[in-house]
């Protein structure tokens, strides 16, 4: 609709131009999405926990990408702009919902490189599979990947409630202990 | 011992039916000390984590283009958006709109503190800073004025929102003042360019590093 009104407004020779420029600059912005958008789409959904969530601010990047006069430099721009907005965003929920997802209740490390976090992340779950034991290694699972409260693990694994917390908060120790070393 | 395990013991109950738990109280909870922010912190990283590793798997790249297509028409560009894309690097473009205002204002100012903060709190015309970094970080086409800045201050902002680090190679750099209109949306290219302007200043980037001489 919008091509179809700018060029109306323009004579045969603009409009030409007009129409030439607009399929150039669609095909930018495609071929930017195809490259990044992987990326993009994973960075979102780590930070915010909720694919759709995270689709929404990774098209929405792109909205302003696209409505820019400028194009980005650097593909690197987008993952920057991605992981921005996705902590304003999370710094506009209310408490409960950050403390229901687990998200961060300060910004404190949101400047880390993310090349860095993302390492760091891959090196946590390294190391739950490689180092916890069981039924450590299990009872972090199921918190983590399947959101199960302690209760729920507990019933889920046949062991006493007290005995999952301490395991629980003997995992998280663990790897605080580690990371807190390197 | 068994009070750090019991505050802990304690966070985990509330993380498992947060609702049962007043705003005042969850934070009086995650926030009761050292120990147990940390161990809050470590498990915003561990959900993370979870999420890295089991979103591995490939992206449908071209239903996801399709559904961004159906929202996306590309405005038309009075400024022939694609000639700029082509010519970024090689054009120095000292925008008149978007880099009115920059000025030297004086080279060693520290001295002058208390003059220095009545001008930092003034209200700029546009988007003031310090700003709240996140909300300046987004994609935005708001312009942000550095008003009598020190460019040890200013540019480590700028830097990370292209997720570049900033080194000082020469600390008479560092004092240096601006009134520095930044458009977030230039590249950073453009904004290294636009430093590159003032005699005293030679910035260069590499490997995502912005070194100021």
């Amino acid at each position: 609709m919008l091509d179809k009104r700018i060029l109306e407004n323009c004579d045969s020779s603009s409009a030409n131009q007009a129409r030439l420029e607009l399929a150039e600059r669609k095909q930018f912005i495609e071929q930017l999405f195809r490259r990044n958008y992987s990326k993009m789409i994973h960075l979102a959904s780590v930070l915010l926990g909720d694919d759709e969530e995270a689709e929404d601010v990774v098209q929405d990047v792109f909205l302003r990408v696209a409505d820019s006069d400028i194009p980005p430099k650097k593909d690197n721009y987008l993952l920057t702009a991605v992981r921005n907005a996705c902590l304003n965003r999370i710094r506009q929920m209310h408490l409960h919902d950050k403390v229901k997802r687990l998200m961060p209740l300060e910004d404190d490390s949101a400047l880390q490189p993310i090349d860095k976090r993302m390492k760091r992340l891959d090196d946590i779950a390294t190391y739950v599979d490689e180092q916890l034991e069981e039924p450590h290694r299990s009872i972090f699972h199921l918190r983590f990947d399947d959101d199960l409260t302690v209760s729920e693990i507990a019933r889920r694994l046949g062991l006493n409630p007290n005995t999952t917390y301490k395991y629980l908060m003997q995992s998280i120790q663990q790897i605080r202990h580690h990371f807190g070393k390197h | 011992m068994e009070t750090a395990n019991e505050n802990i013991r304690q966070l985990m109950e509330m993380l498992d039916n947060p609702d049962a738990y007043t705003e005042q109280q969850i934070q009086n909870i995650i926030n009761h000390d050292e120990d147990t922010r940390e161990t809050y912190r470590l498990m915003v990283e561990a959900k993370r984590s979870s999420r890295h590793r089991q979103n591995k798997e490939l992206v449908n790249v071209d239903a996801a283009w399709q559904r961004f297509n159906q929202k996306f028409q590309p405005k038309q560009s009075s400024s022939n958006w694609m000639k700029i894309a082509a010519s970024f690097i090689g054009v120095l473009l000292v925008s008149g709109i978007a880099f009115a205002a920059i000025h030297i204002v004086r080279q060693y100012q520290k001295q002058e503190t208390p003059q220095t903060e009545i001008s930092e709190n003034a209200t700029p015309p546009v988007t003031t800073l310090p700003a709240d970094t996140l909300t300046k970080d987004t994609v935005t086409v708001q312009p942000v004025i550095y008003d009598n800045i020190p460019l040890e201050k200013m540019l480590p902002e700028i830097a990370a929102h292209y997720d570049v680090k900033v080194v000082f190679a020469n600390d008479v750099a560092r004092g240096l003042r601006f009134h520095f209109v930044w458009n977030p949306q230039k590249g950073i290219d453009q904004i290294i360019s636009d430093l590159n302007q003032f005699e005293r200043l030679s910035a260069t980037l590499k490997d995502n590093q912005i070194t100021v001489e």
